[in-house]
């Protein structure tokens, strides 16, 4: 039907007393009536913007083009400037955000470990093996509060191949990639 | 006289006590020869090819390396396994055993110089462990575009581990966190090394 705001009635009085004879409703159901509808278009209206929002972050729009779109969708001139504003002071923390949050179903996010030191097994006594547990934390993409444990063990020559094995070639391309 | 046999706690086994009479008829080369290869023994590691060549080298008779072997073996690990024998004590032992004494040196340096190479130890004798890594792949993804981003260029690494208590984990790793494990990786390289070339606890032997 129609934009509204607060104070605005879509219809005059004669247009409402058809209304409600044609829809055979009361008059404060038809007021009632027409304010959800209002409603309902206020949000729309306010889905454009929001949809006006991801896009300036999926494009990464500049402040200026942002400002030109908002005003297009008739939002008023000072309130785009400070949208513009604001976005041209947030953007770059948002953006970083949403980078790293991409998403994945387990991701590492806590790495601790435990150097020990066996001495004896029932086999032996007196040894002077050091080992390391691992801890790998993962934390799953629904459950945000609880991570899982993943404990590893290493003796040296294992920690040594480990080490070896996301060595050289994985860092670099990483690192290339960054910059 | 093998009743006093401290290491054993008590009476020593059958193959312990009949060990002098089947060791007096080595000569030393064969016997040490033997003893490193009943010490890869008691560490789990193999050591099949060095008795095979120790018993066709024709120098023992079959019966006599079998029991020697035997008596050997129990009486290393169970020296092996009690921390706080001492030397003397062990000696007094191999005395109340019958070993000629020449002998006794031999066998008293194998289990008492050995210590230090403990590092050696197979898995299987290294008592109950936590999960080890049996398979281990990884690869670098990088988002290109994303629902929420039409240019990511976000780097991020991918995980498989498959541990061998039969558990598969596959997880996402960002850049950040891969340093930090790297770096903490080679934090505990670093210690172990520490320990391994200088005790850094006095332990006393």
């Amino acid at each position: 039907m129609l934009c509204v705001t607060q104070e605005e009635r879509s219809f005059s009085e004669e247009e409402e007393e058809k209304l409600q004879s044609g829809l055979s409703l009361e008059k404060h159901t038809l007021h009632l009536l027409l304010e959800t509808l209002s409603f309902i278009l206020e949000q729309n209206q306010n889905q454009n913007q929001n949809e006006l929002y991801c896009q300036a972050v999926y494009h990464n729009l500049k402040p200026a083009s942002l400002r030109q779109q908002l005003e297009n969708i008739s939002v008023q001139p000072e309130k785009a400037e400070v949208f513009a504003q604001v976005w041209a002071s947030a953007a770059p923390d948002v953006l970083q955000k949403i980078r790293l949050g991409i998403f994945a179903p387990n991701k590492l996010d806590l790495v601790g470990w435990q150097l020990n030191l066996q001495m004896a097994t029932s086999a032996r006594s007196r040894l002077k093996a050091p080992h390391a547990v691992l801890n790998l934390g993962l934390r799953t993409e629904d459950d945000t509060e609880r991570l899982q444990d993943v404990f590893v063990e290493f003796n040296h020559q294992d920690l040594l191949d480990f080490y070896n094995q996301t060595g050289a070639p994985g860092v670099f391309e990483c690192e290339v990639l960054m910059n | 006289m093998a009743d006093a046999v401290s290491v054993f706690g008590g009476r020593a086994p059958a193959e312990v006590q009949q060990l002098a009479k089947h060791l007096r008829n080595l000569d030393r080369d064969t016997l040490s020869q033997m003893l490193s290869a009943v010490l890869r023994a008691v560490d789990g590691l193999d050591c099949r090819e060095s008795l095979r060549l120790i018993s066709e080298s024709g120098l023992v008779s079959e019966d006599s390396f079998n029991h020697a072997v035997a008596g050997l073996y129990a009486l290393l690990k169970e020296a092996l396994c009690l921390p706080s024998l001492r030397q003397e004590v062990f000696n007094e032992d191999l005395r109340a055993l019958r070993v000629s004494e020449e002998f006794i040196a031999d066998v008293s340096s194998a289990v008492f110089g050995s210590r230090q190479t403990s590092i050696n130890i197979s898995d299987t004798h290294r008592g109950p462990t936590l999960a080890k890594i049996q398979d281990f792949k990884w690869r670098v993804d990088v988002a290109i575009s994303t629902s929420s981003l039409s240019r990511a260029l976000q780097p991020s690494i991918l995980m498989q581990m498959k541990l061998s208590d039969g558990h598969l984990h596959r997880f996402e790793v960002p850049v950040v966190k891969f340093q930090e494990l790297r770096y903490n990786v080679s934090l505990i390289l670093k210690e172990m090394n520490d320990i391994e070339k200088r005790s850094i606890l006095r332990i006393q032997d």
